[in-house]
């Protein structure tokens, strides 16, 4: 009676399929995201006018873009590096579906340690003169310790008390602000060896008579392209999709589950140590309220940058790019001589913006996805 | 009625005004309406029970029952006039419980008529009822099929998505089939047999689902669980599964065979006893310890528990074997995608290409992909926990079939089952589990479908099992 009927189920499941099953290469995500960058950057080229600026060798004066020109261009790259490295250690924790509101707290701490410690090697310090192999690595190893270590144990918050991660990092938060501030006695930590400061971070090169610090954003990039090797091919990275993506499942799945928290929150911290690190040799001075506030502009450069707060999705190169649109327009603010208490208005409307778009973008692929699905059922 | 996927689900959502049709109108009552939300849907006096209930489990029974009209006083909640009010629905549905209770305290069943006495409550004289006993324990489903004869003496039109032939046969009048998302027929029940229905539902005939049974020769044991026991779930669970036979395990929800299958993984910190894997004792206290004893678990949530979905297809099957497939942490890219071809197409998971994320894949196509993930681990234990549950007829037969080839390759594999005919076929021995115990085990030829279900309803229902037959017929 329903012979005419096309047969929706293939009565003979091994029938075998001549279709390869092939790899194809994974589609470039972030192209949204270098599209308002570069529009962005047109946008202040074209609109920030030009400055007059005598060249430093030669003395004849210039005209130069206000947006386009070294100086500026080298300072952004500057105030990105903090933020990006901040943001990329956050979206491996944001990718687990957690989040972690101490990274500001534990840059300060981290900061303030390596001061402390630069202080005491200072010109005028009670170490000073000791030689500079033993000083510089012994500075990273400080902010770099001390950020690894606030995060691990933000990590063992998270996974041994079983407290939501919003609450563990808000207590800690407030901790190592305070333990920064009772170690400081509020007092800043400056005079530390140049050999650090100039001699390392803050090393200058010099280009078309403009003087630029490269270091920051070396270590940024650096930092970027670790993290993106590691989410992309370490059995651990795909273990952090896979618990943002579904927690229960990876432990269903036999994954460690609560070893791959304790190594994003300990990544994030570790993170705010190397930006902690770049502040010191870069300024040259930490004290106690250093990176106030920091964690929620961290946070919104890695939201910004495509990592979804829900977990599972995310990557370094996105975070890396969150950061680097908000301080353009931030920078942009200033060129535009857009008063500046304007600025946050702005930057959270771009925000809020940033994830409508990212959502959008985000239906429409799905969408694509599966109508790509469906003629293959049957 | 109609396959998983035919569109059934969809269709009473669009009658309750959860969908939007595309295309289309609808009339209730020779009124034409056009549904833009439940609530135009409430007023039209159209109300569905959910297969997935909807509610919200931390407020009270109570404040469930009235949610949309709540009583006020002085502005503030009435809550005796509250409490008096839901007492008075649930008494027109005979659900016995407490309205202060927590409703996420609730069973199934109970959750199910506060459900339907909440529809009533919006006045409604409609009712699209979605799967309402596919998570109901027998008991729980008879009074519920009391229940709707008593709506229908009242006046009620009910609509009722069902799996099941034989409640269709005693609970409806007319039976409309839907095949792929269209309409097929509409017959008076009494015009038509459950044979011409199968045919209708999936287009061939359904006795030739399961693979033909062949008499192998069982190899050493390879899991022994003594004296398994966990509080107030299981007691005194002894089985052994050797190597190529199949352990179906049957037995009513709520009997406590998933649970087993939890403890024997590893997810019940309360177990007491052993068990032996290979002749050796080992107590798998996480799911790591017993993948690392070559266990495998397909839990009867896919979703849930099974998948990432949001991850892609490929990455889903290598998830709990990435420490074979890498070096020094980092993933071998080509040792991965070998094995994933290898399970795409040993297992045929018919997905547009393995990086697709696993959401997009059909349910059958998905249940492919746990077992691939066990498969890919080696695991030389594996624990089915409803292997075909929400899986559409034909990838069902493949995964019978799979199941039997995995068997004849020399795998132990444990299958729970609800559904008599899969444990009956393609087991080679049935245990039967009532009530947390471990109330029979039975060679091939004594487990008939009759003894399985008396000894899984147990004796005071012996005389309610003839008329009722569940999943007997089941297709889903």
């Amino acid at each position: 009676m329903q012979s005419d009927q096309p047969m929706a189920i293939s009565p003979e499941p091994v029938a075998p399929r001549k279709r390869a099953i092939g790899f194809k290469r994974p589609k470039f995500k972030e192209t949204g995201l270098v599209a308002v960058l570069i529009g962005l950057g047109l946008l202040l080229s074209i609109f920030g006018g030009s400055l007059q600026v005598p060249n430093r060798n030669t003395g004849e004066v210039v005209k130069v873009n206000k947006f386009l020109r070294a100086d500026n261009l080298d300072k952004l790259a500057k105030n990105t590096s903090f933020f990006a490295i901040m943001a990329v250690g956050a979206t491996f924790v944001i990718i687990t579906g957690g989040i972690d509101l101490s990274v500001g707290a534990i840059y300060c701490l981290a900061a303030v340690c390596g001061a402390m410690f630069l202080n005491r090697f200072g010109p005028h310090g009670a170490g000073a003169g000791t030689p500079a192999l033993l000083v510089v690595p012994g500075a990273i190893l400080v902010c770099l310790g001390v950020g690894a270590l606030c995060g691990f144990i933000n990590g063992l918050g998270v996974v041994g008390l079983r407290v939501h991660p919003f609450v563990i990092t808000l207590g800690t938060m407030a901790i190592y602000r305070g333990i920064a501030f009772v170690m400081t006695k509020a007092q800043a930590f400056t005079d530390f060896p140049e050999q650090f400061t100039d001699g390392f971070v803050r090393r200058e090169i010099s280009w078309h008579g403009a003087s630029l610090y490269p270091v920051p954003f070396a270590i940024m990039i650096g930092v970027t392209a670790f993290a993106w090797w590691y989410l992309k091919h370490s059995v651990t990275g795909r273990q952090i999709f896979a618990v943002g993506g579904n927690e229960q499942a990876s432990l269903f799945s036999g994954l460690p589950v609560s070893w791959v928290k304790v190594k994003v929150y300990t990544f994030s911290g570790l993170a705010a140590g190397i930006a902690a690190m770049i502040m010191l040799g870069y300024y040259g001075s930490a004290s106690s309220d250093a990176g106030k506030g920091y964690e929620l502009d961290v946070i919104a450069a890695a939201v910004v940058g495509g990592a979804s707060l829900a977990g599972g999705r995310g990557t370094a190169l996105g975070a890396l790019l969150g950061a680097l649109i908000i301080q353009v327009i931030n920078n942009g603010i200033i060129i535009l001589n857009i008063d500046q208490n304007y600025s946050q208005i702005i930057i959270g409307s771009v925000i809020v913006l940033a994830v409508l778009l990212d959502r959008i973008n985000n239906t429409l692929r799905e969408k694509r996805m599966t109508r790509a699905a469906r003629p293959i059922k049957n | 009625m109609g396959e998983n996927g035919a569109g059934k689900s969809t269709l009473g959502k669009i009658l309750a005004g959860i969908y939007r049709p595309d295309e289309g109108g609808l009339e209730v009552e020779g009124v034409e309406r056009r549904f833009n939300s439940p609530l135009d849907a409430q007023r039209a006096g159209v109300a569905i029970v959910h297969q997935e209930l909807s509610f919200c489990p931390n407020l009270s029974v109570a404040e469930n029952l009235c949610l949309s009209h709540l009583p006020r006083r002085a502005g503030r909640l009435d809550w005796p006039k509250l409490h008096e009010r839901a007492r008075f629905y649930l008494d027109q549905v005979g659900a016995e419980c407490d309205v202060h209770e927590e409703l996420g305290r609730l069973s199934t069943g109970q959750t199910q008529m506060v459900q339907i006495a909440a529809a009533l409550a919006t006045g409604a004289r409609i009712l699209v009822m979605d799967e309402p006993t596919s998570s109901l324990s027998a008991v729980e489903a008879q009074r519920l099929e009391e229940l709707i004869a008593r709506l229908r003496q009242n006046g009620a039109t009910i609509l009722y998505v069902s799996h099941r032939m034989d409640e269709i046969f005693r609970l409806c009048d007319v039976v409309t089939v839907m095949r792929d998302g269209q309409h097929v027929a509409t017959v008076p029940l009494a015009q038509t047999n459950e044979e011409e229905l199968v045919r209708q539902m999936i287009g061939r005939s359904w006795q030739k689902i399961f693979p033909a049974h062949v008499e192998r020769p069982a190899g050493p044991e390879r899991l022994r669980v003594v004296k398994f026991s966990s509080p107030g779930k299981f007691r005194d669970i002894n089985f052994s599964i050797r190597s190529g036979e199949v352990l179906g395990m049957a037995g009513l929800v709520g009997s406590g065979r998933s649970e087993v299958a939890l403890g024997i993984f590893g997810l019940d910190p309360k177990v007491s006893g052993s068990v032996f894997v290979d002749g050796k004792e080992a107590c798998p206290r996480c799911p790591r310890d017993a993948m690392k004893l070559g266990i495998g678990l397909v839990s009867e949530d896919r979703k849930g528990q099974g998948l990432v979905l949001g991850m892609e297809c490929g990455e889903n099957i290598t998830l709990s074997s990435l420490d074979r497939l890498s070096c020094g942490g980092v993933i071998r890219r080509s040792a991965e995608r070998g094995v994933i071809v290898k399970f795409f197409e040993k297992l045929c998971v018919k997905a547009a290409s393995p990086q697709v994320p696993a959401q997009t894949l059909s349910g059958g196509n998905q249940q492919k992909l746990v077992l691939a993930k066990w498969l890919a681990r080696e695991s030389r234990v594996l624990i089915l926990d409803e292997p075909t549950r929400g899986v559409d007829i034909g990838a069902k037969g493949e995964i019978h079939r799979l199941i039997d080839e995995l068997a004849a390759a020399g795998q132990a594999i444990l299958m729970i089952s609800s559904e008599l005919p899969e444990v009956l076929n393609l087991s080679t021995r049935v245990i039967v589990m009532r009530n947390g115990r471990l109330v029979a085990e039975l060679a091939r030829p004594e487990a008939t479908a009759e003894r399985v279900l008396k000894l899984m309803t147990g004796c005071e229902e012996e005389t309610s099992s003839g008329s009722r037959q569940p999943a007997g017929y089941a297709l889903s």
